[in-house]
């Protein structure tokens, strides 16, 4: 669906290298997650794809057309949320929508822009012009107007940032429903639990360059070698009743519970260490860490 | 890469830049339509009696074609620049860059948007005129063919300058500091000979003169001038402003980063 062949930009203004020899394909129906922080690169490999800055090297296939040879015919197969909200303040909700169709060369597309304006509670803005729209209604209505084409790569540059938590639930619980009828979407994000809970694949960009890339499972199995395990007891514990677990760096929160950090490897071995002391918890919480950790362990290292 | 790809596409991009200013009407058609009724009213009134305009010709009738080209020209160079200027305030000018719209059909889009506003203006001010001085245009067809040059030409200029332009202020500068001037200096409401000195020679280079010329040599049948010189002039001032505009589209001047 997309091929990113040896992508670099250094803008002219600045001379500052946004990207650096970026490398990436992305299947057909991939869920793919672009994490990093400000001025990592997320925003200048979108605006490359979306045609909106010029790149210094390197090539892009969209849907099997060369961004360079066919711009027009990838304009067809992609779709831009952008980061920044943008509106014109003169259409209502419907012009818009309808015009936006119309560009794409799509006649009577009035269906399909009523299901997408329900599917994103705008359906009683409709007659409204985006001056009347709150933050979370633009941004969903960027969305709408990605859509109304029927794009088969979704782009959506942070579209739930300042959309509050109820609202930006129901943007995941749509974005599942796109994904699971075909659409390819590459979402950017700073909410790390939204690319935990939605995405299949993690690429991160740090300083121009992509630092990992993996499917979600392999990279939080990388990084979780070492696991927290907290045992539970009914009775009131003390940390010098588990000298026998020092390697282990044990530590007693609230008198009953006791957390230790082991490698996944030895876990086997804690536990038979724990079961031959006869030591009678009564829960154990096996915590594997969270994207966030290994996210931020990434653009420390 | 295809000159013409998506016909559809190109009507709904010169819709909008319609639309656009129909919405805001009072702005677009109706203010400029009032302030060249006063034009009229006073420059006509004042100026009378005055030796200007051509010789044996009713001041009021030398007006009116003036004061037409002025009205098409200045309102086919606000829609496209206007339009862009405010798409780059709102932050929705890379929208264009999304679009399967070739360059030359986005480029198209913009300028026959600024042209029917042009031709529209245009004519309302003649119509305007009427009641002034009664209906009586010499050729028809080349008074509107006129209106539809001018309003080209400006569309072209007003569109590569939302282009390069980033903002409201250079924008109005430039309509002050350059478009009317150049409208005052272009023979609309006296002979441009008649001007002083150096001035009287700003005509050659000055846009706005042959046209202003051609249509009044329609209106009235006589014109300052050669008027096949200015026929020429007004072609090189066509072809020049829209190659450039598409060529600066192409470059994606104002609207993509390098």
């Amino acid at each position: 669906m997309l091929r990113i062949e040896n992508i670099s930009k250094i803008y002219k203004r600045g001379h500052k290298e946004a990207l650096k020899n970026i490398n990436l394909t992305i299947k057909e129906g991939e869920f793919t997650a672009l994490l990093g922080q400000n001025g990592a690169g997320k925003t200048t490999l979108i605006n490359i794809l979306a045609g909106n800055v010029h790149k210094t090297e390197g090539k892009v296939i969209i849907g099997g057309y060369d961004l360079d040879k066919n711009p027009l015919e990838t304009k067809k197969i992609m779709g831009i949320v952008p980061q920044e909200i943008g509106q014109d303040y003169i259409f209502t909700v419907e012009d818009m929508l309808r015009k936006q169709s119309g560009y794409f060369g799509i006649k009577n597309n009035d269906d399909y822009i009523d299901e997408l304006l329900e599917a994103l509670s705008l359906q009683d803005k409709r007659k409204s012009t985006t001056r009347q729209l709150s933050g979370g209604m633009k941004r969903r209505l960027l969305i709408a107007k990605a859509l109304v084409h029927k794009p088969k790569l979704l782009i959506l540059d942070e579209p739930t940032a300042g959309v509050d938590i109820e609202l930006r639930h129901s943007m995941y619980k749509f974005l599942k429903k796109l994904h699971a009828e075909g659409t390819t979407i590459i979402l950017t994000t700073h909410y790390i639990e939204e690319a935990e809970n939605l995405c299949k694949r993690i690429i991160v960009i740090d300083h121009g360059e992509i630092i990992a890339d993996e499917p979600k499972e392999k990279l939080m199995d990388i990084f979780s070698q070492e696991i927290d395990v907290r045992f539970e007891f009914d009775y009131d514990i003390d940390i010098e009743d588990f000298d026998f677990l020092n390697g282990y760096e044990p530590i007693v929160k609230n008198n009953r519970n006791l957390y230790i950090k082991v490698e996944k490897n030895n876990l086997s071995k804690l536990m038979k260490v724990i079961t031959d002391k006869g030591l009678n918890f009564i829960d154990i919480d096996i915590k594997r860490p969270k994207l966030e950790d290994i996210y931020l362990n990434l653009i420390k290292s | 890469m295809k000159i013409f790809y998506n016909r559809l596409g190109f009507t709904v991009l010169l819709y909008r830049e319609i639309h656009r200013f129909f919405k805001v009407f009072i702005q677009t058609i109706f203010a400029p339509l009032l302030s060249n009724i006063l034009y009229l009213a006073v420059f006509g009134g004042v100026l009378k009696t005055r030796e200007v305009g051509i010789e044996g010709v009713n001041y009021l009738h030398f007006l009116v074609p003036g004061l037409t080209t002025m009205g098409a020209l200045m309102a086919a160079f606000q829609n496209p620049s206007f339009s862009l200027i405010s798409q780059k305030f709102q932050g929705t000018i890379q929208d264009i860059n999304s679009y399967p719209i070739s360059d030359v059909e986005k480029s198209l889009a913009y300028i026959l948007g600024g042209t029917f506003r042009g031709l529209l203006v245009g004519s309302l001010t003649y119509i305007a005129t009427v009641p002034f001085v009664g209906f009586g245009i010499k050729n028809i067809p080349l008074f509107i063919f006129s209106i539809i040059l001018t309003s080209f030409i400006f569309a072209s200029i007003g569109l590569i300058c939302g282009l390069t332009l980033d903002n409201f202020e250079k924008m109005n500068f430039i309509l002050a500091i350059v478009i009317t001037p150049l409208s005052y200096l272009g023979g609309v409401f006296f002979e441009v000979s008649k001007l002083p000195g150096v001035l009287s020679h700003v005509g050659n280079i000055n846009p706005i003169y042959p046209l202003v010329n051609i249509t009044r040599y329609s209106y009235l049948g006589i014109a300052e001038g050669n008027i096949l010189l200015h026929g020429i002039l007004a072609f090189v001032f066509l072809s020049a402003s829209f190659i450039t505009s598409i060529i600066l589209f192409r470059k994606g001047i104002g609207i993509k980063v390098r």
